[in-house]
């Protein structure tokens, strides 16, 4: 963010949390002090883990400690003096650590950054992961779908990207892919351990990155982070989002998707209406980052299947905190000429309309309507949460939706979702955990029953009324060739192998990573007698 | 007071347009044939589908769309079920993201088993979209006997702004948010009338009617469970009260299949003698299929599925019926 918009952001984003909270508080006794007080509960918790010598831990605690005192004999107007100081520092911590000198550096030139950025790192690990990275990405991301389209809107509005998530590197990855299209970089709220890397750190820089600490839990701080981001929206910032909120666990294409974030796309178009702005038009364009391989598959799907509702919402020690394991996985996938491809799906106004090239929404009937009539009353622009939030759960609709739609389906989640229902077919009426576990009772299948599901899969989804799309090794159809690719694949990253060719069949091994790959199929109505349904 | 705009001028149409007239509101009621217009801005009736009746005098009638959906941001739409789609497609050119649409069409779209409020969303522009269902023989509130109903709508300013426009001395009008289960239980209660039909034809007493009612609102809550309704709904006004009311009346045309079918007639006798077809049977039909597509048990629909379609005598079905084991008679429905 540029200096001068820092500043108003900061200004803007302390006030409205503030005047929000204390709206919210009318005829309300003691709300504010609920709020301040589930502030100190929530930060009170993450302090006792944080080290107690780090002059930011030192300054929160002194800070907290001072609330804490007042607390119980401040008046209404104090409260709101606390709060706000409170929400002050939250803010200049959020706003103040977008690096403005990486942005500009980013966008001017992608390879010059890095020297900046990687400083104290060790040069023989730097220069190896640059190029794999570098080159590899080059040469392997696959940029498709409404790229032109997404291109004509970037000057006649704001673009918020909003891509589904399945790896910490979709980030660095779509940061590249908009390099690669041109288009300016994209500001991003990404968790602190996404910059532990170096090299990563610098894609995250290319995307106008600012730190999100996701162990601060108060409702306070999310308040801030929602505003940040709506501001940053009014100011014509590009964003990216993942509405996901997490990684996919199961690897699955996200269906439902978290709304609150999502929200501030109506928020901040309404609030351009209001401030007469020149361009108030908000752009969402769904997309979708398919990977061949995901790195981060084996923790995922394992942190999944741990219970479901159990599973971890912040995971740190998984295969992206070392930085081997993604050189490994790198250089193995880029091996094979894998590709990752990045998809754009139609670009969509606030509302879940979609937009033509112009600018301009859309009906279902591609008839031209008048976004403003949405949030206007007699004409003028209006704000009303319940409404809007109401228009938040259609366009999380339509981005789900158009995740399905723009799913470029590989050939390992073809294999995968394959043997999956093989292997539930065989065993039926076996309890899910028990069969991923032990695989049932037979240890492999017959290569031409394997052939055939795959066949039968495949046909399903080419007959489905909206098919996704498809690599092209699918695409071709030679199914023998399709599981072959698929195999090759499984062999070469992870550390069990998912499935091998043994003779004329087919061993299932880990099947967890079967099911994480074949997940990427799930939601699509592929009807009952295909259904792998773990 | 405020203008107001009604689609459709049947019975069901014409008597929301007279309690919005009766409330004070300029209401203007867009109905397709010239002559009807004339009619009700000449003579204030409607002798078609309200004989005997006076519409309010602040009612205005147009054969114009364009003017109906420029008149007000609050449209009620009363179309036949089947007619609902081309006339949300030909609205589809005059409404914008302001407009607010309710509909009080009991049905569901027969092939894609769409609920109107979904056919509503796929036809035009319209956001703010709500559906008004519940006991409502239009002829008890022309002669205005007190009456309820439910306005659904995930959208609270729709809710607000229908409860106070429509709610009147005779007509209340309660709120809530879930649209799939106002209109699943509008639709669904016709199956059930066509069965009361029958077993009212055949003689049979209170308590084998209550079982149908109790066991039919049962399916009612499964298949509104499958679509995503809160099964809460279906004991209020759109679904118990709906029921009670459409069963019980031997005038519906639903109950009056029901009644033929008794007697032994095929589906094409009634409808050369009805000489239209009644919902009921249409949506026999769909609520067959949608539950043979997503596995649901549903042994009245099967039944009057059967009569109906296949021919088959209603004293047989209803045997198989009593025959069938009897399990437990709640089962917790997610949604």
């Amino acid at each position: 963010m540029r200096r001068e918009d820092q500043e108003r952001a900061l200004v803007e984003v302390t006030s409205r949390v503030v005047d929000g909270f204390v709206q919210a508080a009318q005829g309300r006794d003691g709300y504010l002090e609920g709020v301040l007080s589930d502030t100190l509960y929530h930060e009170g918790l993450r302090l006792e883990r944080e080290d107690p010598s780090d002059p930011a831990t030192k300054a929160y605690r002194e800070l907290y400690g001072r609330v804490r005192r007042e607390l119980g004999s401040a008046s209404p107007s104090r409260q709101k003096q606390l709060l706000t100081e409170i929400t002050r520092q939250y803010a200049e911590e959020v706003v103040g650590n977008f690096d403005d000198r990486v942005y500009r550096v980013a966008t001017r030139a992608l390879p010059h950054g890095l020297s900046i950025l990687l400083k104290g790192a060790s040069l023989r690990r730097v220069a190896s992961m640059d190029i794999l990275l570098r080159r590899g990405l080059e040469d392997h991301v696959q940029v498709e779908g409404e790229v032109e389209h997404v291109k004509a809107l970037v000057d006649r509005g704001t673009l918020l990207v909003t891509p589904t998530h399945s790896s910490n590197l979709d980030s660095p990855v779509l940061g590249y892919a908009i390099y690669l299209m041109g288009v300016p970089p994209l500001t991003y709220g990404a968790g602190l351990n996404l910059f532990t890397n170096p090299v990563l750190s610098f894609f995250m820089g290319n995307l106008g990155a600012y730190k999100v600490d996701r162990r601060k839990q108060a409702t306070l701080y999310k308040a801030v982070l929602k505003e940040y981001s709506t501001c940053a929206l009014e100011l014509g910032y590009h964003s990216l989002f993942f509405p996901g909120g997490t990684r996919a666990r199961g690897g699955e294409v996200e269906r439902k998707l978290k709304k609150g974030l999502l929200g501030t796309a109506v928020r901040a178009y309404t609030n351009n209406l209001q401030a007469g702005r020149a361009k108030p038009d908000i752009f969402v364009v769904p997309c979708t980052i398919n990977y061949k391989l995901v790195l981060e598959a084996e923790t995922l799907i394992r942190d999944h299947l741990a219970e479901v509702g159990k599973a971890r919402f912040i995971i740190t020690d998984d295969e992206f905190s070392k930085p081997r394991r993604i050189l490994n996985f790198m250089s193995n996938l880029f091996s094979l000429d894998a590709r990752i491809t990045v998809r754009f799906g139609k670009p969509l106004d606030v509302f879940g309309n979609p937009v033509d090239g112009q600018g301009r929404s859309l009906d279902p009937s591609g008839r031209v309507v008048d976004p403003r009539g949405y949030v206007s009353r007699d004409g003028a622009p209006v704000r009303d949460d319940q409404r809007d939030q109401q228009y938040t759960n259609e366009l999380a609709e339509a981005i789900g939706a158009a995740y399905g739609d723009e799913n470029v389906v590989m050939s390992t989640n073809l294999v995968g979702y394959a043997v999956t229902a093989l292997l539930q077919r065989a065993n039926p009426g076996m309890d899910r955990y028990r069969l991923l576990r032990t695989g049932g009772a037979l240890d492999s299948f017959p290569m031409s029953e394997v052939h055939a599901e795959v066949q039968r899969v495949l046909e399903a989804l080419q007959g489905l009324p909206k098919p996704p799309a498809l690599e092209p090794v699918l695409q071709a159809g030679d199914v023998p060739e399709i599981v072959n690719d698929a195999l090759k694949h499984f062999a070469i990253y992870h550390s069990l192998n998912a499935a091998e060719r043994r003779g004329d069949r087919l061993f299932h091994l880990d099947r967890n990573l079967l099911l994480f790959y074949g997940n990427r199929l799930r939601g699509y109505d592929l009807g009952r007698t295909l259904a792998a349904d773990v | 007071m405020e203008k107001v705009t009604v689609i459709g001028a049947g019975s069901w149409g014409s008597t929301l347009a007279d309690v919005l007239g009766n409330n004070g509101h300029e209401v203007l009621l867009w109905a397709r044939s010239q002559e009807r217009c004339e009619e009700i801005n000449q003579r204030h009736s409607n002798e078609r589908y309200l004989p005997g009746f006076t519409l309010s005098p602040n009612i205005t009638a147009t054969p114009d769309l364009e003017r109906a959906c420029a008149h007000s941001h609050w449209i009620l739409m009363v179309v036949p079920s089947h007619g609902l789609r081309g006339c949300a497609r030909a609205l589809g050119d005059f409404v914008g993201g302001e407009h607010m649409i309710v509909h009080a069409t009991k049905g569901i779209e027969q092939e894609s088993f769409q609920r109107m409020s979904q056919v509503l969303r796929e036809e035009t522009c319209v956001r703010k979209i709500g559906v008004l269902s519940g006991p409502n023989l239009a002829r008890e509130i022309m002669r205005r006997q007190p009456a309820g109903t439910l306005v659904a709508s995930k959208y609270r300013e729709v809710l607000e702004r229908s409860q106070a426009l429509l709610h009147s001395p005779y007509f209340r009008v309660y709120a809530g948010d879930d649209v799939i289960g106002a209109e699943v239980g509008g639709a669904f209660k016709n199956i059930v009338a066509v069965a009361a039909g029958v077993v009212d034809e055949l003689g049979m007493g209170d308590n084998t009617r209550a079982l149908l009612l109790t066991r039919g609102l049962n399916e009612m809550a499964h298949v509104g469970a499958a679509m995503g309704a809160n099964v809460l709904t279906f004991g209020g006004l759109a679904g118990i009260g709906d029921l009670m009311c459409t069963c019980a009346s031997p005038l519906s045309r639903n109950h009056q299949v029901g009644e033929r079918l008794a007697r032994g007639q095929s589906l094409e006798q009634i409808q050369a003698e009805m000489h239209m077809v009644a919902e009921g049977v249409k949506t026999t039909r769909s609520t067959f299929a949608y539950a043979g597509y997503k596995g649901l048990d549903l042994p009245i629909v099967r039944a009057v599925n059967a009569v109906i379609y296949q021919q088959r005598p209603v004293n047989e079905v209803i045997q198989d019926l009593m025959a069938l084991p009897a399990s437990r008679e709640l089962v917790e429905l997610s949604w």
